[in-house]
């Protein structure tokens, strides 16, 4: 079963509660963690990983450049450009700014001399395997800075845990996914058979998950929601009051619990570092509900 | 002049810190924040105002008259998202959702018309007035779509058009090219951090980005009394970055973010430590 961890917005506790609950189901269970956060990777470190076994970088980014001995300056491909990506340098050369390129090609495709454009090939980043100390694996992508196209960073790197389900006969794939709704999102939850979103009780929160839902529902899986920090917005009633309405289940709340940052601190599932915190005995519950409600 | 608020892992505080920023720096500049992150915009629901002037984007999408197609598979070849097929025969299909609009088929297609102009609505923008002397551009991707880029693209040049003198842009979480687009042009770019190793790692990759792109680059330390400062201290100094403020985890904090107030227009002791940013900011841009 492949189990995605979803939340629209950064910072909600996505990672501290999907490292916790791995904790938790790692003895019942075979699983592989799956880190497509490409842009900001973090599971990796809550989990203890300090040494990757595996690296494979992965070449598919595409980035335009122009070849300032031949090019005539007319500027058609700045003017071409979808995205604004070209710009005239101090020395009058138009160069492309290889941070922001999406790899279209129109600009080779128009311009007039054969040969001035050429679209090359570059890393768009790396995808890492490890072994976690609790015996059970994770995968893990990292986009270089500047790059496009995380969300096939993020395919890629579900292939490659896929292979390695097969390889170790691993029963669950559990894929704590980035922030927003964007391709590494869309890429996280495509092909998952359940989603478990997070939200905290704030209207940022609520307008966030309420838009990853929606991309939830374009693949049709059934949905789970579980409340962070569920205290520390007291009479904010609407996230409990749309998961309702929407009929998602709701696993269980966790309190505030400034045991949380703590252990990360200590790069420690929260439930490892400090087991008879509120947030800990709130997590266990969880998970419970996750072995009979979302497993079976 | 225009600045960027960014800060690589998500949940930092870039938002409270760009509206904060934004309140105070709009008593001395005619500004416009424009709030690029696109996937999850929310300024307006931390400065408690509801989006307004909503304007579509809408990206290309070919659409074929297969009266005039000759079948050379041109399309479907230069087609970098691999988002038009052919049959058999050379008949091209295209695949809605990968496409991502550039043009490239219709740019090679030989036949006139045999492209035509589609479209497909992928989001929108808003330039909403505030209650605090600024205007607030936001940018919002359609659930569903895959591209930010041309979001945050639109939404830039929608801020663009409105007569200003400072840009504060807010971007999305990470370091991928969207973010890279949301800076591009700032004179300053301010990463909001926090003092966990996660926090310390995702800074390490934004300082990076700043660094590739020649931005003096400043650090905020939110939730300071949750780690260890000196950590990011060390970072910011092997990139040339500033520490210029620490944010102690704040109750006062969360019941502003909460409540659509920004904690600069109350007593709230906290609202000092952003009135000096926006000053730092201030002498930094009069230089």
């Amino acid at each position: 079963m492949q189990i995605v961890i979803a939340s629209g917005k950064g910072g909600v506790g996505k990672s501290s509660v999907t490292a916790s609950l791995l904790y938790l189901l790692k003895d019942e269970y075979k699983l592989i963690a799956v880190d497509a956060d490409a842009e900001a990777p973090n599971l990796g470190l809550l989990l203890g990983v300090t040494e990757w076994e595996e690296e494979r970088e992965h070449i598919g980014a595409k980035i335009a450049r122009i070849n300032t001995e031949t090019c005539i300056r007319c500027g058609i491909c700045m003017q071409r450009c979808p995205y604004e990506c070209i710009y005239i340098d101090d020395e009058g050369n138009y160069v492309v700014n290889e941070l922001t390129c999406e790899g279209c090609n129109v600009c080779g495709l128009v311009c007039p001399v054969p040969g001035t454009i050429t679209l090359e090939q570059v890393r768009s980043g790396v995808i890492r395997k490890a072994t976690t100390k609790y015996g059970f694996p994770i995968i893990s992508a990292q986009l270089d800075v500047g790059r496009p196209e995380s969300g096939k960073l993020v395919t890629e790197e579900k292939e490659w845990a896929k292979q390695i389900m097969k390889e170790l006969n691993l029963e669950h794939m559990i894929v704590d996914s980035a922030a927003g709704i964007g391709c590494q999102v869309i890429a996280s939850v495509g092909g998952a058979d359940v989603a478990i979103l997070i939200a905290e009780p704030t209207p940022a929160s609520l307008s966030d998950v309420q838009r990853v839902y929606k991309v939830v529902q374009h693949f049709h899986e059934p949905a789970y929601l579980i409340i962070n920090k569920a205290d520390i917005n007291p009479g904010f009633t609407k996230l409990r009051e749309w998961a309702e309405s929407e009929g998602i289940p709701i696993l269980g709340e966790i309190p505030y619990d400034s045991s949380i940052p703590k252990s990360m601190s200590m790069l420690k599932p929260f439930v490892e570092a400090f087991p008879e915190s509120k947030a800990s005995l709130a997590i266990r519950e969880i998970a419970e509900k996750i072995k009979e409600e979302v497993i079976q | 002049m225009q600045i960027a608020i960014s800060g690589g892992k998500g949940g930092t505080g870039k938002s409270t810190v760009a509206i904060n920023v934004a309140v105070e720096l709009a008593k001395k500049f005619r500004l416009v924040l424009a709030d690029l992150d696109v996937e999850a915009p929310n300024d307006h629901l931390l400065l408690g105002v509801e989006l307004q002037n909503e304007r579509e984007v809408n990206q290309f999408m070919p659409k074929f008259d297969y009266s005039k197609c000759i079948k050379c598979r041109k399309c479907a070849e230069v087609c970098e998202e691999h988002a038009i097929i052919t049959l058999k025969d050379g008949t091209p299909f295209l695949m809605p959702t990968l496409c991502s609009g550039c043009r490239a088929c219709e740019i090679v297609c030989p036949v006139p018309g045999a492209i035509q102009e589609g479209s497909r609505l992928i989001g929108h923008t808003y330039v909403t007035p505030t209650p605090y002397n600024f205007i607030l551009v936001t940018g919002k991707l359609r659930e569903g779509e895959e591209r930010s880029m041309p979001l945050v693209v639109a939404a830039k040049r929608r801020a663009k058009e409105i007569e200003k003198e400072l840009l504060i842009v807010d971007t999305a979480a990470g370091t991928g090219n969207t973010v890279s687009k949301a800076i591009e042009g700032s004179q300053l770019l301010i990463a909001v951090t926090e003092p966990t190793p996660l926090g310390i790692h995702d800074t390490e990759l934004i300082l990076q980005l700043g660094k590739l792109m020649g931005i003096e680059t400043w650090v905020v330390v939110n939730r300071a009394d949750l780690g260890d400062v000196g950590e990011v201290r060390k970072r910011a100094e092997k990139y040339g970055a500033r520490i210029i403020a620490e944010i102690p985890y704040s109750e006062n904090i969360v019941k502003t973010y909460v409540s659509g107030r920004p904690i600069v227009t109350t007593d709230y002791p906290e609202a000092e430590i952003f009135r000096k940013i926006a000053d730092e900011i201030y002498r930094f841009l009069r230089g």
